[in-house]
């Protein structure tokens, strides 16, 4: 499903944050990413997630080669893939209110319309009731409001899904709703999943495979 | 056993700022609604002959019959001097819209393009800042003939580039936000990201720079008649009133400039005042007052 | 330490504390509703719940912080000496003698509580001036002193909050709350965003202020990060305490008694990993009666009247057999 190989990516050249990383996730595959704070891997996930350009290194998605990030990538490369941030509060635009937060990636590729019944029902499958719909982020908690950024990564049906701590921000009984939430939409459309944390428990119990992210010096 | 607790009064935390910071926002709106309504009211129910002079009463001082006086050919001062703040409020109000607008363009297409169009936009901005603001507007409204058409071109066309600015920083702050990028990854167009997050998001920002923009406006369009030219002398506007009586300042006939002088300072304050609460309310860290 | 609470009064006794704020068209919401307890020097209480619970506008009602809807209600002493009610206090009291000097707050996110564009160094040589009358000559020495004293490397006082890892911001914002040496310490989900280690350095460090003697509030949803340090452990929901307990009861083989602490620890990866269903009710509507019944596998008719906490638990079915 997604292939990483060499990858070496961060903010100022001549001071990556990740060297040389190569990894690969199958299809249907949970791979989680392992790692301390600051140590690169938030970096790898917008790697992975065409967020980011990498300073050398290619990307493969479903074995096509990626050749553009951000704007550059094609929507059909990009749609593919679902994020899931650690900060719901800024991943969220604080303008919209969560149910056109949820149906914003059906507008933006013009098919709000038909996505509708979806959003919808996804909104229900995160457990937020009708009456927290209406409601823009800063008058939900965290917790809704990291349910509704679920929401919204898997309402075009990715087949890869990325949670870049996706929980770090959530109490247990929240995590665990959000975690099941992800594996149910895994075994009915055999997605594949690549998880970024530094909860070795956490990733153990949810991940088939988990690999140690490797330590980067942090710089000073 | 909450019977005890249940009887207590809600007790406010320390509210003490909250009265002053009322009163300021009170006496400004009934400021500018008090002017908003003379400059409305006044003109159709007092029509002002611009040319007509009345030499028998030239340089009253205030009194029943003119309560602010007359200038050096006998005109009232008071009327004179709503008709000149009606010029002073449009041109003010026009030149603020025309160049908040341009500002905001030119801003968000800096800050959402970045890159090499940001690097040339923002030194055309530096180079367009280097020139002083009432030089380059006398260049503009020497161009044309006095009006008061010009003079708005004059203020709009100076007066975007901190507009400009503020916009285009507060959109590269919102371009880094994770939401950009989850909306990136949602398919969204470069143009959809734009307009749907970054644009709605510097609007209140935008607009703050406009509201404040208004007194600028009215400074330089006054400067601008008060040098000749802006509105044409015999126009009545408060710049050509100031400009036309500052001679009989010097034999002591004080009313003919300290009046249609007030009429610019307290509107612009009474705006400033407006603008400073509406700065609060937009201030994020009060929009979310709920901290849950 | 029951016995040391017994015969003085707690270093914080909170009694029936309520906050609600107002909202536009009269709504209110009701955050946090009649909520007592105490803290005694040298103990560790840990108030855990999911987001959203009211935890946090309890910390910031204790140290009034709270914005201008706000209302409180109830007391909040903080003593053991010259008690002083937080809740009624005026503001400028509170500034003045209460906020750092006998309470002082270690923040969610040391990295936006540090000023950026100063080094540690003079933060905590200002806050030192501040709290603590010292000569100047006195200050770098004071400063140096209180570093230590949260384990602050010495060589790294003259960088600033961007230069530090997350585990040395954290120790950084700890060493200005330790400053005056405040009794009182509150810590606001210091462990957030952490991963393990630091948890568990951050974690360890708290212990140890709190076993020099200071009485430590955690506000927490990290429910490994409270049994690692708390000596007990409140369950907080829907704004209402809902469980009073040690943390090796709680913890260990009694186990949890309220069905939602219960849910919430078998909601750990490490245990059944299962969530609890549905969601919390909403702070502007809440229930007559118990707010969790709505959720709860073991609510009868009972459960719309209002269970009070006795015995450490506000539940009507608490004494009743746990079918684990």
């Amino acid at each position: 499903m997604l292939e990483l190989e060499h990858i070496t990516a961060g903010y100022v050249r001549g001071e990556p944050v990740v060297r040389e990383l190569s990894l690969t996730v199958a299809d249907g595959e949970a791979v989680g990413l392992l790692g301390p704070s600051g140590c690169g891997k938030s970096t790898l996930a917008k790697v992975a997630a065409l967020l980011h350009r990498p300073f050398a290194g290619t990307v493969r998605l479903a074995g096509e080669p990626v050749r553009g990030f951000r704007y550059r990538a094609p929507r059909a490369q990009r749609t593919r893939i679902g994020v899931v941030f650690q900060q719901p509060r800024l991943a969220a635009d604080p303008r919209l209110a969560l149910r056109d937060l949820i149906a914003e990636p059906a507008r933006a590729t013009g098919r709000g319309q038909e996505l509708a019944e979806r959003a919808a029902a996804l909104a229900t499958e995160v457990g937020l009731g009708p009456e927290l719909l209406g409601r823009r982020p800063h008058e939900v908690s965290d917790g809704q409001l990291q349910r509704a950024c679920l929401a919204r990564a898997l309402l075009l049906r990715p087949s890869l899904l990325i949670c870049d701590e996706m929980t770090a921000m959530l109490d247990a009984s929240t995590t665990a709703a959000l975690v099941a939430v992800v594996e149910d939409y895994r075994r009915e459309n055999g997605a594949a999943l690549l998880a970024v944390g530094h909860d070795r428990v956490l990733l153990r119990r949810w991940c088939d495979r988990v690999l140690d992210f490797p330590a980067v010096p942090a710089t000073a | 056993m909450t019977a005890s607790a249940a009887e207590q009064p809600w007790h406010a935390p320390g509210t003490t700022r909250r009265g002053t910071r009322t009163a300021r926002v009170v006496v400004s709106a009934v400021l500018v609604s008090a002017a908003a309504l003379a400059v409305l009211l006044v003109p159709p129910l007092f029509p002002l002959d611009q040319q007509a002079v009345d030499l028998t009463a030239k340089l009253s001082a205030p009194g029943a019959d003119h309560l602010f006086g007359t200038d050096e050919v006998g005109r009232d001062v008071l009327l004179r001097s709503v008709y000149g703040l009606r010029v002073s409020l449009l041109v003010g109000l026009v030149a603020a819209l025309v160049a908040s607008g341009i500002g905001l363009a030119v801003g968000c297409a800096a800050g959402a393009l970045g890159g090499r169009t940001d690097r040339v936009v923002m030194r055309l901005v530096d180079t367009f800042t280097a020139v002083p603001h009432l030089l380059m507007g006398i260049f503009i409204v020497a161009m044309f003939r006095p009006g008061v058409w010009p003079v708005v071109a004059s203020v709009g066309l100076t007066h975007w580039v901190s507009t400009a600015r503020i916009v285009r920083a507060e959109v590269l702050s919102l371009r880094a936000r994770p939401f950009v990028d989850a909306a990136i990854s949602g398919g969204a167009s470069r143009l959809r990201v734009a307009a749907r997050h970054l644009v709605p998001a510097v609007l209140p920002q935008a607009g703050l720079a406009a509201v404040l923009m208004v007194p600028h406006a009215i400074w330089h369009e006054s400067a601008l008649s008060f040098l000749g030219l802006g509105i044409p002398a015999h126009e009545a506007s408060l710049g050509t009133m100031i400009n036309g009586a500052r001679g009989s300042l010097v034999t002591g006939e004080w009313w003919p400039t300290l009046f249609p002088g007030l009429f610019i300072v307290i509107p612009t304050l009474a705006i400033a005042g407006l603008a400073g609460a509406w700065r609060e309310r937009i201030n994020p860290r009060r929009r979310s007052e709920l901290v849950l | 330490m029951n016995d040391a609470s017994a015969a003085r009064p707690p270093l914080l006794a909170v009694h029936e504390l309520s906050v609600r704020f107002l909202m536009p068209g009269g709504r209110h919401v009701a955050a946090v509703n009649g909520v007592s307890f105490e803290l005694a020097a040298g103990e560790c209480l840990a108030l855990v719940g999911e987001s959203g619970c009211g935890k946090s506008v309890l910390a910031s009602a204790l140290l009034g912080l709270l914005p201008g809807n706000a209302r409180t209600r109830g007391t909040a002493l903080l003593g053991p000496d010259d008690r002083i009610d937080l809740l009624g206090a005026e503001e400028t009291t509170l500034a003045r003698t209460v906020r750092g000097r006998r309470a002082g707050l270690i923040p969610q996110s040391p990295a936006a509580h540090l000023t950026p564009v100063r080094t540690v160094r003079s933060q905590l040589e200002e806050t030192v001036r501040e709290l603590r009358d010292t000569r100047r000559g006195a200050l770098r020495a004071a400063a140096e002193a209180a570093a230590a004293r949260a384990a602050f490397p010495a060589d790294h006082l003259d960088r600033y909050p961007h230069q530090l890892s997350g585990g040395l911001a954290q120790r950084a914002a700890t060493a200005l709350a330790l400053v005056a040496d405040a009794p009182l310490l509150i810590a606001d989900e210091p462990t957030t965003g952490l991963d393990r280690d630091l948890v568990d350095r951050t974690v360890d460090e708290l212990r140890r202020h709190t076993d020099e003697g200071h009485g430590l509030l955690v506000i927490t949803h990290d429910l490994a990060a409270a049994a690692r340090m708390a000596d007990r452990v409140a369950v907080m929901y829907a704004g209402r305490i809902v469980e009073v307990a040690t943390a090796a009861d709680f913890f260990g083989a009694a186990g949890p008694r309220h069905p939602y602490a219960r849910g919430l620890l078998d909601a750990l990866p490490e245990r059944a990993f299962a969530p609890i269903p549905g969601l919390p009710p909403e702070l502007d509507a809440l229930p007559e009666g118990c707010a969790f019944a709505a959720r709860c596998d073991r609510a009868t008719d009972i459960c719309t009247t209002l269970p009070a906490l006795t015995g450490g638990v506000a539940c009507h079915h608490a004494s009743e057999a746990v079918d684990a």
